[in-house]
């Protein structure tokens, strides 16, 4: 008895001492980002346990003059649009999914699917050559139309799982009060299913906001994204790893509210609804 | 029935402007990626007009081609095979081992939030030599880490760790919400019965786990068939041409070397790829959320 007792206390400690090799596996490169981005040029070379206090703000500098700001900027004009665009379109259209009638639904759904799925590079080629004839590579208009192939797919599948978990009876309450069904998406429908569909957002905005491919093809100086400029601190000369890893942090604090109240719903908008 | 019909007007009001709009934004393009790989159109030569399978004939002889295939076929099983195994056992920890330390989970979401160029940007830091923390700890005690990424399989390796930390949080967030729709009761009965922890996690937990676990893999297993920052950042497709997967390929063709129509047809090629699994994926989701 005592030494099955003992065996089980080992194989707890052995649990979480995998659980904290995990967490270290985690954690280690957002840590390396932030020493990074405090570390001076001149000591980066060397151990960081050799000089773990000698820290420097020169990147914040640097990172001020060069055009990332600006990309910031861009970044966020562009995927907040998107997503604004694709919201607007795709919030009736998940609720028309939900809740009309249709035998075209798995269709729908294999096609929402397949869109999010399908290869980028197929959706830039194209989109490339047409830009390049009617001038809009390297604009605004170009890159928030282009966004909107990697955000309307998403938000058409994550408000139809998140709006199909809303009453019936609800919905039918308010109809029978007289409303029309535009009404009724907005006084009971999206109240009723806020969570999800603010999650629905914040993943649409992510995802615009994360894309380095079609930015890299569609943009040049002038709208230039974040995940892109960060690139002009990459040359062959030359890396400057401090100002890459400040601008990698910048580039991820506006993602950070996902952490704190989103996570659960956007478990759902990624991958339908999974029951176990 | 009949109010049914009369707000089916509605919904196909409400449902118009996003079929518009799929259909512009993303079905055209497709179109055109499909209308692309069957002629011969150059960037800086020019058109050369229809060409029919010609492209596709030339896959098949493309030694860099099947090459690429082989090379995303390693990126894609090997991290979805890391990830779904971290991201199941983690999700088990979370709930089994360390309930109480709801710190954990925060912890176990951050690289979900991290924009894949950083990821690329931060990984290929760790992994050069002269730079890495990893390199510098090893070296205490005289033992020289191998550099990754200039190695064939090395760098290949290099990229599956770096998505693995990316993306185990999307696999750890599907399971967790997989394991909060299992009833505890099963588990109870299981361990009055006699049966010990282990035995419950693989004879119970597990298989009630399955279609979750095969709906994340599956999901994974796509997207690694996307990979463009990791191996744009840190690898460039090399050294020579073994971390350069298929998508990335069609990227090289396309954009480096101008065969515009040639890159489409390897993107079509991905494409159907895409569709046949997307297929199952639809289908699977459908049997689980019986929609």
């Amino acid at each position: 008895m005592p030494k099955s007792k003992h065996n089980i206390s080992l194989k707890q400690v052995a649990g979480v001492a995998m659980m904290l090799a995990f967490a270290f596996f985690a954690l280690l490169p957002i840590l390396w980002a932030l020493v990074l981005s405090f570390r001076p040029t001149s000591h980066l070379f060397e151990p960081i346990w050799d000089s773990p206090t000698v820290l420097t703000f020169d990147n914040f500098s640097t990172l001020a003059r060069s055009d990332f700001p600006f990309a910031l900027f861009n970044s966020l004009v562009t995927a907040g649009a998107s997503t604004l665009l694709a919201m607007l379109i795709g919030v009736p259209a998940g609720f028309a999914l939900a809740k009309g009638r249709s035998h075209r639904k798995f269709i729908a759904s294999w096609l929402l699917l397949l869109l999010r799925m399908a290869p980028p590079v197929g959706f830039v080629i194209p989109l490339f050559l047409l830009y390049l004839n009617i001038g809009l590579i390297d604009t605004w208009g170009g890159l928030i139309a282009a966004y909107m192939v990697l955000t309307l797919p998403l938000v058409v599948w994550s408000s139809w799982t998140s709006i199909a978990q809303v009453p019936d009876e609800l919905i039918e309450a308010c109809l029978l009060d007289g409303a029309t069904l535009f009404q009724a998406l907005k006084k009971v429908v999206i109240p009723a299913a806020r969570p999800g569909i603010i999650a629905t957002g914040v993943l649409a905005f992510l995802i615009a906001w994360n894309d380095f491919f079609f930015a890299l093809i569609i943009t040049r100086s002038d709208t230039v994204t974040a995940p892109v400029a960060i690139m002009n601190f990459v040359s062959y000369a030359s890396v400057d790893w401090g100002s890459i890893a400040l601008a990698s942090v910048a580039l991820t604090l506006p993602t950070v509210p996902v952490i704190i109240f989103a996570n659960k719903y956007i478990v759902q908008s990624m991958g339908g609804a999974v029951k176990g | 029935m009949s109010v049914q019909t009369l707000f089916q007007r509605s919904y196909n009001q409400m449902l118009m402007p996003a079929v518009l709009a799929v259909g512009i934004f993303a079905v055209l393009p497709l179109v055109g990626m499909f209308g692309l790989s069957f002629t011969d159109f150059h960037l800086i030569k020019g058109w050369r007009g229809e060409v029919g399978l010609h492209n596709f004939a030339k896959l098949l002889d493309d030694r860099k081609f099947l090459a690429s295939i082989n090379v995303m076929l390693m990126l894609s099983v090997f991290g979805v095979i890391f990830q779904v195994v971290m991201g199941t056992l983690i999700a088990v920890g979370v709930e089994k081992i360390v309930p109480k330390w709801k710190f954990m989970r925060g912890i176990f979401v951050v690289p979900f939030v991290v924009p894949a160029i950083a990821v690329a940007l931060i990984w290929l830091s760790l992994f050069t030599p002269t730079l890495s923390p990893i390199n510098d700890f090893f070296d205490i005690f005289g033992i020289t880490v191998p550099a990754f990424l200039t190695t064939q399989y090395g760098a290949i390796v290099a990229i599956v760790i770096a998505d693995t930390w990316a993306s185990f949080p999307f696999v750890m967030l599907l399971i967790l919400a997989a394991l909060q729709g299992i009833s505890g009761d099963l588990d109870e009965a299981a361990s009055i019965d006699g049966a010990t922890k282990m035995q419950i996690f693989w004879r119970i937990t597990l298989p009630l786990l399955k279609p979750a676990l095969l709906m994340v893999a599956l999901f994974r297993f796509i997207e690694t068939l996307k990979h463009f920052p990791l191996i744009f950042v840190m690898t460039n497709g090399g050294p020579g041409r073994s971390t350069q997967a298929t998508n990335y390929y069609a990227y090289i063709q396309t954009f480096q070397s101008s065969n515009v129509s040639y890159g489409a047809a390897i993107a079509v090629f991905l494409f159907l790829f895409a569709a046949i699994i997307s297929f199952y994926v639809a289908r699977a989701n459908a049997r689980i959320s019986g929609a």
